[in-house]
């Protein structure tokens, strides 16, 4: 692999006394897309929710270790987790549009950024994110309608949308496709392929089989450890840990 | 099997059933009547002998010594002033305290004290309220007695938890996920709240406001000891001069000896019901007009 954009060194997190994560360091690449495998309650999400500091907001939760994005460290105190987290764009498990219009949601981000000079800038900041999240044509006729309107693929290609629109580096989607059917999880997943040449892109998913289709590395996470971490095609063909090779059987998880 | 369900030993079973279920509906319906029917007779008592007096006469003109002089536009226009009060104090006041408990506040020992009080503080009598405007706002600040001032500064203390336990829910209603989407895309932690949240709790927020400005409307105790029951002839023309108020005006009337006052009070009452009317009205305006639809 080619320079890391994301790198995490002993990396612990605790929920009040509970260790939630214990010792994970991992790089993640630019240009490919990092598969966060593992069981329910395995610390997947709570450790993706470390790459953009979204845990800063629960109570109780503290980060150890290092995490750098570029070579900064974001848990610094120069870092801003709110400049962080537009570098870190997010899209979660189930869509979550604002109650506004199409347009409206996803103005907010640029709009709070200050990235666009005037209407017509934010017209073509707004056009090029819906057409990178492919929602473009189907939506161009009725940006002024409400987005919670759309149908739930819609509505999550809408919240990538949203991400895209301030410029992020990197996108994390925590199990993006499980509120989907699988006609809507499929247009998702060809989207993920389209954008991963722009971002680095990190997917937590319950689907062993959506990891193996969208995912170049794969991260297998048991008990709050990062277990083993390669090439997706090396974890689910020939991996090294007993663990997971168990799990990728279907013998527990 | 089959001969289970056709015995005559379940066929009474399920005939019992849906006489239960029929009852049930009876009595339901029977509450509700019951319940309305107060109202009712209130309210035709109320008309029959108040809105013989309700002329122009009478919703312009101020108190007098005389029932046939006597008008309720000076009681309406120091509710007004005082509800006026109450309202700028208490709204900021209380939505800010919401928003800051339910979103900013630490999770310790200090801000469940905090919370414990302001529970406490809404279930404490008016009359507490009346006594500490007595003490607080005259004795100490030297603020005009009997005047919408300080009836309003009483009253707000008094609906200002009221506002807070609305505020909260209303906020603690809107879904979590929101909060992450504007956090996601990099907006501050006040940015989310001043953005997304309290506009989508808004209506919450409101109804609850309205329901306690209605209770602090037809509140008496309060300002019976702030000095609001004196005899004022002529409206006041500001905050600080000497008014009455609707209740405390219907509480006066209905002492007075002379005959002409029975009219009097019944026709006060019905401008204060339309008053509390207007006011729910209101509430449901403004909870429709605001209300998001997912």
């Amino acid at each position: 692999m080619t320079k890391a954009k994301l790198t995490a060194r002993n990396v612990d997190v605790f929920y009040g006394d509970k260790k939630a994560i214990d010792d994970v360091s991992i790089d993640i690449g630019n240009g490919v897309v990092t598969a966060f495998i593992g069981p329910s309650g395995c610390g997947k999400s709570t450790f993706l929710r470390t790459l953009n500091r979204m845990n800063d907001t629960i109570a109780g939760a503290r980060v150890t270790g290092q995490i750098l994005l570029d070579g900064e460290d974001i848990y610094d105190k120069e870092m801003d987790p709110v400049a962080l987290r537009a570098r870190v764009g997010m899209v979660f498990q189930k869509p979550n549009p604002f109650p506004k219009s199409i347009y409206e949601n996803i103005a907010y981000g640029p709009r709070i950024h200050g990235l666009a000079q005037g209407k017509a800038d934010m017209d073509i900041i707004i056009e090029k994110a819906l057409t990178r999240a492919g929602l473009w044509n189907e939506v161009k006729d009725r940006l002024t309608d409400a987005g919670t309107a759309l149908s739930g693929g819609q509505q999550q290609r809408l919240c990538i949308a949203r991400a895209i629109a301030v410029s992020p580096e990197v996108i994390l989607m925590d199990e993006p496709c499980s509120a989907l059917d699988p006609i809507a999880t499929a247009r998702i997943e060809e989207l993920i392929e389209e954008l991963k040449d722009r971002y680095a892109i990190v997917i937590v998913t319950h689907s062993m089989q959506q990891a193996a289709r969208v995912s170049q590395r794969t991260a297998f996470f048991h008990l709050g450890k990062m277990v083993e971490y390669g090439e997706t095609s090396q974890i689910f063909t020939n991996p090294r840990e007993v663990r997971t090779k168990d799990y990728i059987t279907g013998r527990y998880g | 099997m089959s001969n289970t369900w056709q015995s005559p030993a379940m066929i009474k079973r399920i005939a019992r059933r849906h006489a239960a279920e029929r009852r049930f509906r009876l009595v339901g319906l029977g509450a509700i009547v019951l319940s309305l029917l107060f109202l009712a007779v209130l309210l035709f008592i109320m008309l029959k002998n108040g809105l013989g007096g309700l002329d122009w006469e009478f919703l312009s003109g101020s108190d007098a010594t005389n029932a046939d002089a006597a008008g309720v536009w000076g009681a309406v226009k120091g509710s007004f002033l005082t509800m006026l009060v109450t309202l700028l104090l208490s709204f900021p006041m209380g939505v800010l305290a919401a928003i800051y408990l339910e979103e900013f506040a630490p999770r310790n020992k200090w801000i469940d004290w905090v919370e414990v009080s302001i529970n406490n503080l809404a279930a404490v009598p008016s009359i507490i309220f009346g006594l500490l405007g007595l003490a607080v706002f005259i004795n100490t600040f030297n603020l005009p007695r009997s005047s919408p001032l300080v009836g309003g500064l009483t009253l707000a203390l008094m609906t200002m938890p009221i506002i807070v336990i609305s505020g909260r829910n209303a906020i603690k209603a809107v879904p979590p996920s929101i909060r992450n989407a504007a956090l996601a895309v990099g907006a501050s932690e006040v940015q989310t709240v001043f953005h997304h949240v309290l506009p989508l709790a808004l209506p919450g927020i409101l109804t609850g406001t309205i329901i306690g400005m209605a209770r602090a409307l037809g509140e008496t105790a309060p300002l019976l000891m702030i000095g609001m029951r004196a005899f004022v002839a002529t409206p006041a023309s500001g905050i600080t001069d000497p008014s009455s108020v609707l209740p405390m005006q219907i509480f006066l009337w209905s002492d007075e000896i002379d005959r002409g006052f029975v009219q009097n009070t019944s026709a006060a009452i019905i401008v204060l019901l339309m008053f509390l009317l207007a006011m729910n009205g209101l509430a449901i305006y403004l909870r429709n007009k605001f209300e998001v639809r997912w």
